[in-house]
Parts: C-alpha cells; structure tokens; sequence
C-alpha cells in the first residue's frame, strides 16, 4: 500500500489568521511564519470564504470574535455545523475573560489572550492545537476503502489537495475509471465475483500509477479516481488497456473506459475537477469503440442543459408541456393503401426552447428514471384521445405506444395498462404495444415473460427496431410478438447502397414464417414504397405518407378513412 | 524617526512590545506608525459624540487589542479604562478618557 504521508510531511502547514486589525494579523504573521504559510482574513466572511476554499489543507485557523459582517463566534458555529469543516481547528484570539470560556464550549479548541503573550507560548499553542485535532482525525477517519485499500474519498481530496500546495507547479491529470456495465457483471456472476473484480481493477491501478505523485481512490462501486502527474492520451489508452486485461485472468470480459480532464485548471475546487473527468467518462458509456473520453468545455454546456431537461420535467409533465404526435401506418397490401393504425410519439414543447428534440431527452431520462413516469403519462394521453375520436368522429385506428425497458421492469405494468385503458374506456386491442428488440435480448427472462403477460391480456406487441438488437432465429420463434416492426436502419442502408434490399427479404420471410406482418418504418420516397410493396411488406410508416403531427391534424386521416378515401 | 530609547521615555514597555515582533525593531517601529493611524481613534470619539455605547464599546475593545500587543502603556491604559466602563455601557462623561487618549496619541505622532 502506498503511503503519501511522508512526501507531504515535508511542506508547511497552513494557517488562517482572521482578524479585522492589521496590526493584530502583522503580529500573528511575524511570529508563525517561520513554521506555517500563514493566509489572512480581515472580517468574518473573508475568512469563511477561505476556509472554504483552503478546507483540504487547513490546518488551524485563529480567529478574533469581534469582526465585521460576520463575528467570531457565528463563524465559529458556522465551521462546527459543516461536516467538511468541523474538523479544523480553532484557536480564538481574545482581550475578554468572559468569550474565552463562551468559545470553549462552542467548539473552540484553545485560545490566545490580547495582549499577545509571548511567541513561544503562542507558537506553542498552535502547534499543540494541530497535533491534537491531527491525531483525532487519525483514530476518527478511514483512510483507506475496505475492499480495495485504496485511499477513501475524504482522504484522497485531501491528499490530493495538499500535493498541489507542495506542488503547485505540477502538471496534474483528474482521472475517472470506470467500469462498462459493471452491475451486469455483478448480476450474471454475484456480487462476490465482482467484488474480485474490483480488487484486482484496484491493483492494477496501483501498479500503473505508483509513483508518489500519484494518488488512487475508489469513489463508488466501480468508480476510480485518479490524481496523477500529466501523461497523453495514447498512454492512456494503453493504460485501460492494460486494467481491462484482469477480465481475461478471471475468465470474464471486462471493458474499462477513463474519463480525463487533462491539466486540470488548480483553482477549480478538486471535487469539480473531477466531476469534469466523470463528465467526461460518461460520454462514452455505452461507446464500445472508444476507452479514452477526453474533457471539454463543450460537455460542461451538454451537460448542464440534460441538468436543466431533467431538472425542469416535473413541472413540465404538470403543465401538459408534453403533447402527443401521431404517425399514420397504412396498410399496403390492397390496390391502395389503407390507413391501419398509428404510432403515438412525444414531443416536448417548452415554454422557452421552443420544441426540443426527443433524441435529446428520451435517452436523458431513460438513464434518470423519468422516462417511466413520460411513458405513463403519454399511455394516457394517447387512450384519452383513441376515446375522444371514437365519441366524437364514430371512428378510430390502434394506436402503438412505445415500452421502455424499465416500463418491463415495474412488477405493475399489466395492471397500470388495463387501468388506463378501462378508465379511458376503450378496448385493449385500441392500444398496441412497440417493445424495442433489445430489451427482449439484453435481459433475463423476466422481460420475456412480462410481454407474455401483456399479451395474455391482449394486447398487440409489435417489436420495434427488429434487425439492431441481434436476437437469434432460435430466440425469435419463442417471444410473444404480434408483428415485426423493421429498424429504420434497414431502409435507408438497403436504399443508399444499390438497391440491396436482400436483408429486407430475409426479414420478410422470417415474419412470414412466424406468421405476423412486417412494418417498415422510416420510408421516404415513392422508390422505397413500391420497392417494399413488391417484396411482400405489409404496413408502412414514414413522411412518404405523414410525418408526425398533432391530433387535430391527425382526425383528417380519420375523417378521409370514414368517408372510405384511405 | 523613532527611536525605541524615545518610545521607552514616552512610557511604552518595548522590551513587551519587541519581543511580540521577535525582536525585529523596524518591524516595531513600523507597526506602531500604523497603529497610530488606526481609524478606531476617530471612530471612538464619533461613537460617544452619537450616544452609541455598543458601538462606542467594540470599538474600544479592538483598539485596547492593538495597542496593548505593541506596548504602548500611555494610550493602554486609558483605552482599558474606557472598554471596561463600556462594556457596562456606563453612562458617564467619556471627554476626559478620550482627551487622554488623543494627546498621548498626539504626543507620540510628535515623537514620529
């Protein structure tokens, strides 16, 4: 275990002397510099402020009780209140008998009497007050993380801190490690397994950064933080590298991506710089190419702006910002093509940013967890307004609503679909269900089974983006699908090279096979419908016909289908 | 320019006083320019001349600090004087305190 203690020992101390008279801080200045970088405040905010800023390498602060905008004994109640910051400690500067004994019991460690007395007896003070709150911290704190011996997260800051106080030239590297879908590793092989997994991840990385001007933490479950001198990004590539060949030792794959913000600017506090490197590696979590993310300024606007989505949703799901576009899908079997149904789709429209793109924050909320409450609220809607053209216009078509994959984890599912559809007063197959391919591919059987259920209960299941989510043949002629709905993908790739729409044809028979149609979706133009028609697809969806538009917009296609022109 | 021999008669206990600025007597000397600059003087006087006690009282008690840690007995003693009758927020005739405290100030700026 690498030990930082003795690289930093060598360095000074830091001192704060918050006293509103010059005079007062001059003196106290004198007298400690020798042994301590003495840093001064001149009224009460001043030295919070700093306290604030300089918490990872403070060691003791001498404060005056009678200051300007904010007194001793506030600051002093203020520092006890905060956890990162009641454990400095406080030596109270004082001309009064009565506030000595008043500090005491607020928490001050010690203090020194005005007029001063001697420099010994005051140098002897504060190094007596370091010693003691230095020891305390000692049998109070861990140091290292259990399971890995790495430093803990508190410490790690510190340390970190401190070297750049000793070092402030350095150039320094914030690093974020992290592991790619390590709660799936801890699902298909125990958390005991993945508990090895991170010790030897905390090894390795010991390994590779063991000089002393690195410093390693585990921050999380599968989160590493790195605090090292500057290297480049080829290195760093190596490095994960490197980490990531564990997997092959303990007969698992295992993929590592790094998060790197690269020279890190020291005046930012250490817990952002390292929020930047985790911004950074969350980029690319689900990148299997690519292992090395690095900052930019860039990411600090995308991500507040997915903040700002995420943190404005509620209230925008309370105003109904969110509306309900509807796609026709026609059938295209006949001589002409006849409307067959619909897909509901979400759009955001917000009070200030005008429509914004579901791209930008269906897949913000699927990682949030919001996307369960969107989806419900959107079910809804949609019901709602099957039964409002059914009262109204004496006609409908089916709509498809899409399933997220956490929709498929909630126990209540079935049940929350057979309320809105009762209490909407409309028939289950009104409602068809879009479930994407790969939530039936990526997880255990329980998924499988809950569109079972949905099915059972009669609901038609379409299964989306079919031909992205590789399922095998095998596994397909077992899941509980009413019709294959083609990735749009397909469509444009079969078109733009050549005309090769061998692969459609293969989707077609597969779908012929199981017996249920097959869907495109994404069909532009007047080439790709005929194309599709001739191969045997059955229903279309795409601008060729409609984009997505309102409800209101939506009833012409209704009306048209009533009258018998579509 | 002062000499610590000129401070010494003027009453102030430099041996005190210098070892706080261990023993640096520029240091001292320059310190003690500073403090007699010190806006608290004017601000005393201001506080008693509006009735402001508390005021009056915080203001003393910074003050007694800073020239009580350079020594300079003559404006010490009056000025604790003054913070302790403050601190009881006595009602009484501060005039001949604060006339003490500005002539020793007065007498030492001379000695500057």
């Amino acid at each position: 275990m690498k030990e930082h203690s003795d690289v930093l020992a060598g360095g000074k101390r830091n001192i704060l002397v918050a006293d509103d008279e010059f005079i007062n801080r001059e003196l106290l200045e004198n007298i400690l510099s020798d042994e301590y970088d003495v840093l001064k405040a001149e009224d009460g905010e001043m030295a919070y402020e700093m306290i604030r800023q300089n918490r990872n390498t403070l060691s003791l602060i001498l404060l005056d009780l009678i200051m300007p905008k904010m007194t001793g004994l506030e600051l002093l109640s203020r520092i006890s209140d905060e956890p990162d910051l009641k454990g400095i400690p406080v030596i109270v500067l004082t001309s009064d008998h009565d506030s000595e004994v008043e500090s005491l019991r607020n928490g001050a460690y010690d203090f020194i009497p005005k007029p001063y007395p001697q420099p010994d007896v005051i140098k002897a003070r504060v190094s007596r007050s370091i010693e003691l709150a230095e020891n305390r911290q000692i049998i109070s704190a861990t140091e290292r993380d259990e399971l890995t011996g790495l430093y803990t997260i508190e410490y790690f800051y510190r340390y970190g801190s401190q070297f750049d106080k000793y070092y402030p030239n350095a150039e320094m590297d914030a690093l974020c490690f992290d592991v790619n879908h390590f709660h799936v590793l801890n699902e298909r092989f125990g958390t005991e397994k993945g508990d090895e997994i991170l010790k030897h991840i905390a090894e390795r990385l010991e390994t590779v950064f063991a000089d002393k001007a690195s410093f390693v933490c585990r921050k999380t479950a599968d989160t590493f933080l790195v605090y090292c001198s500057h290297r480049d990004h080829d290195e760093y590539a190596k490095i994960v590298d490197q980490i990531a060949e564990i997997g092959e030792d303990l007969h698992t794959s295992l993929k590592m991506r790094v998060g790197v913000y690269s020279c890190c600017d020291k005046k930012l506090d250490i817990h952002l710089r390292f929020g930047r490197a985790k911004i950074a590696s969350d980029k690319i979590r689900n990148n299997y190419t690519v292992s090395v993310s690095d900052f930019d300024e860039a990411l600090i606007d995308a991500e507040l702006f997915a903040e700002q989505l995420v943190e404005e949703f509620p209230k925008a799901l309370e105003e109904k910002q969110f509306l309900v576009y509807f796609q026709p899908k026609f059938d295209i079997r006949g001589d002409k093509p006849v409307l067959s149904s619909a897909e509901a789709l979400v759009r955001w429209i917000h009070p200030s940013l005008g429509m914004i793109s579901p791209g930008a924050f269906i897949p913000l909320f699927e990682g949030d967890g919001l996307i369960a409450k969107l989806d419900e609220y959107v079910w809804r809607r949609t019901a709602e307004k099957i039964a409002d053209w059914k009262a109204r216009l004496g006609i409908s078509v089916p709509v498809s609503v899409n399933l997220s994959r956490a929709d498929l984890y909630d126990p209540e599912l079935v049940d929350t679909m057979e309320k809105i559809t009762r209490e909407s007063g409309i028939s289950r197959d009104d409602l068809y269900l879009e479930v994407t391919e790969s939530a039936y591919v990526s997880d255990s059987s329980q998924m499988v089974d809950r569109v079972k259920a949905l099915r059972e209960h009669g609901f038609f299941i379409e299964m989306d983006d079919f031909g992205s989510g590789y399922s095998s043949l095998n596994m397909i002629s077992e899941l509980p699908i009413d019709a294959l709905k083609l990735d749009m993908k397909f469509i444009r790739t079969a078109f733009e090279k050549k005309n090769d729409t061998r692969m459609i044809s293969i989707v077609i028979d597969i779908a012929d096979y199981l017996k249920v149609p097959v869907i495109a979706e994404g069909v532009e133009t007047e080439e790709q419908y005929l194309e599709l028609k001739r191969l045997g697809c059955a229903i279309i969806q795409g601008y060729y016909f409609s984009k997505p538009v309102p409800a209101d917009e939506f009833e012409r296609f209704l009306n048209d289908k009533k009258e018998g022109k579509g | 320019m002062l000499t610590l021999e000129a401070l010494k008669e003027y009453g102030a206990d430099t041996e005190d006083g210098l070892k706080r600025c261990m023993d640096n007597r520029d240091f001292y000397i320059r310190l003690i320019g500073k403090a007699l600059e010190n806006k608290c003087f004017k601000e005393l006087e201001d506080y008693i001349a509006a009735g402001d006690l508390d005021g009056a009282f915080e203001t003393a008690h910074s003050l007694k600090g800073v020239v009580g840690n350079l020594a300079l007995t003559p404006i010490y003693k009056p000025v604790c004087e003054m913070t302790e009758l403050l601190r009881a927020r006595t009602e009484a005739d501060y005039t001949p305190l604060l006339n003490e405290i500005s002539a020793k100030r007065e007498e030492l700026l001379s000695l500057m």
